[in-house]
């Protein structure tokens, strides 16, 4: 896994795949059982204190103390760090907290507890953020707000961010560059622009009759999926957008299926999401 | 280190280990005041203070040190704060020993809460109730000194309940193993073996023999030393929490 300087690199896969475990051999909380990983040049296991000096993180939990300030929590933080005391109100209004700050962090909404995890994450300005999950358990409003602000994050931080999710809406929308893994292996990464743009072309389509459309599809030699829409069709490169939607409109509808829709749809990360899980079907001799 | 005691005292600001350490002491002292009261005749200052020690060492003292372990521990394993924590750039080994050494000092603290309140609520009963007021010297000095050994043979008890508080995220263990520990240290009181247990070092310091005060600071004190440093480095060592 290579996570490019000043990019947000989401780490995508299933509940399970790894994602909390990558982010936990990096800040030290794990030894991995075999392999490097270096965090700005720094190997984590060699020298960890050190490699942690290069990172911010939000882990899962927040572990903040309730009884606590906001201020007087990332106070704690800033201590253990030995940063000027001014960090504290920098990194607050970073997040927008400044106004927060000195409430107790027991009345915080989930929001909020987010917000104050990445301030503490900011503290000292680390080259590195690693945030796992970042809008887990925030309500629309928030999750927009956090997106948003993670967006931003490389502008307004500076650091290069690694962002851990299992949804793709959450990383499409954020991520510069995205890594899949599975069942413990990296199956694939780059830039999310060009792993879309290496996607063969797809038609996505809305029928009565899903079972008769697949069966009029299969003898085109296509391969389908579904998807919440209906199902999808993958084109051969070089095939032809528009006379492929023709074609299979005619096939269907000389076939006595009813076509709501047909037509080509943009390169999403679903679709290189479902390409690396192919992928993830063949043996992997590297682990991530 | 100094660094890491600073930010484990600043923990505490609020907290619930510190109305403990708060609480513990005074109601000795109530129990003393109202014992004081309903006495018809004066008794010596000694008697006092010693039936005030005696409650802490038999009672109170192990009861407070699961509690006050527990409460330090849950600080952090309740919010999930150890991942935070273990990913800082500090040695690992000086987040528990901070918190060690603040429950040690939260001991000393209260110890000394024990015997200012225990004296307190003598004096006030004396003006409330003078026929039964205090009589004779008031030894401050060796008071001050039998609570200090008091809470030095504490020490090997002190880092088992530190231990078991922080090894387990459930504050279950830590308190059978203190409520445990106090229950069969009073029952052992009469057996010859009962002296050595964790349980009993504080109670030793009160015994008129010389023996068991030498075992009780060896023993308590010097084990306890070990046990906590052992205490420390396993637990800095784990992986996960």
């Amino acid at each position: 896994m290579t996570v490019p300087d000043h990019s947000v690199y989401g780490v995508l896969g299933r509940n399970g795949a790894g994602k909390t475990t990558t982010m936990k051999m990096l800040t030290g909380l794990l030894r991995p059982s075999s392999g490097v990983a270096r965090v700005c040049g720094v190997d984590v296991v060699k020298d960890r204190r050190g490699a942690a000096r290069k990172i911010g993180a939000l882990l899962e939990a927040h572990g903040f103390y309730g009884h606590l300030s906001g201020r007087e929590n990332l106070d704690l933080t800033r201590r253990l760090l030995g940063l000027a005391t001014t960090e504290v109100d920098r990194v607050l209004d970073v997040v927008d907290m400044t106004r927060d700050g000195g409430r107790r962090v027991g009345d915080y909404s989930l929001g909020m507890r987010q917000r104050l995890g990445i301030a503490r994450a900011l503290l000292g300005s680390p080259p590195v953020l690693m945030l796992d999950e970042p809008t887990n358990g925030l309500d629309p409003d928030g999750i927009a707000d956090m997106r948003h602000f993670l967006r931003e994050l490389p502008i307004r931080a500076g650091a290069t961010v690694l962002l851990s999710s299992h949804l793709l809406g959450e990383i499409e929308q954020t991520a510069t560059h995205v890594g899949v893994i599975h069942q413990g292996r990296l199956v694939v990464e780059g830039e999310l622009a060009r792993l879309k743009a290496e996607l063969a072309p797809e038609i996505g389509l809305r029928v009565d009759d899903p079972a008769r459309a697949r069966a009029v599809l299969r003898s085109r030699d296509l391969t389908l999926s579904d998807d919440a829409d209906g199902l999808v069709a993958q084109l051969r490169p070089g095939d032809n957008h528009d006379q492929v939607c023709a074609a299979l409109n005619r096939d269907l509808v000389a076939a006595g299926v009813a076509v709501f829709s047909i037509g080509a749809r943009a390169p999403s990360l679903e679709g290189v999401y479902r390409a690396a899980s192919a992928v993830s079907r063949r043996p992997v001799s590297e682990p991530v | 280190m100094l660094t890491v005691l600073s930010v484990e005292v600043r923990k505490l600001n609020r907290s619930l280990a510190l109305v403990l350490a708060a609480t513990a002491p005074a109601l000795i002292a109530v129990f003393v005041f109202s014992m004081l009261l309903r006495s018809k005749t004066p008794s010596e200052w000694d008697m006092w203070i010693g039936s005030g020690m005696a409650i802490w060492a038999y009672f109170m003292m192990p009861l407070c040190v699961a509690a006050l372990t527990a409460l330090v521990a849950h600080m952090e394993h309740g919010p999930r704060s150890w991942d935070h924590l273990r990913a800082l750039p500090v040695p690992r080994w000086t987040l528990y020993a901070a918190k060690a050494v603040c429950v040690i000092a939260l001991v000393l603290i209260m110890s000394a809460a024990v015997l200012g309140a225990t004296i307190g609520a003598v004096a006030l009963g004396g003006l409330i109730k003078p026929e039964a007021a205090a009589m004779g010297v008031l030894d401050l000095t060796g008071y001050a000194w039998s609570m200090a050994r008091m809470a030095a043979a504490a020490l090997l008890m002190i880092a088992i309940q530190f231990w078991t508080a922080i090894r387990f995220a459930s504050f279950v263990p830590g308190l059978a193993l203190g409520i445990g520990g106090t229950f069969f240290a009073v029952v052992a009181t009469s057996a010859r073996q009962g002296v050595f247990m964790p349980w009993q070092m504080p109670v030793n310091i009160l015994a008129t023999e010389a023996w068991r005060v030498q075992t009780a600071l060896t023993l308590g004190g010097g084990l306890g030393l070990v046990v906590l440093a052992a205490a420390v480095l396993h637990l800095a060592r784990r992986e996960g929490r």
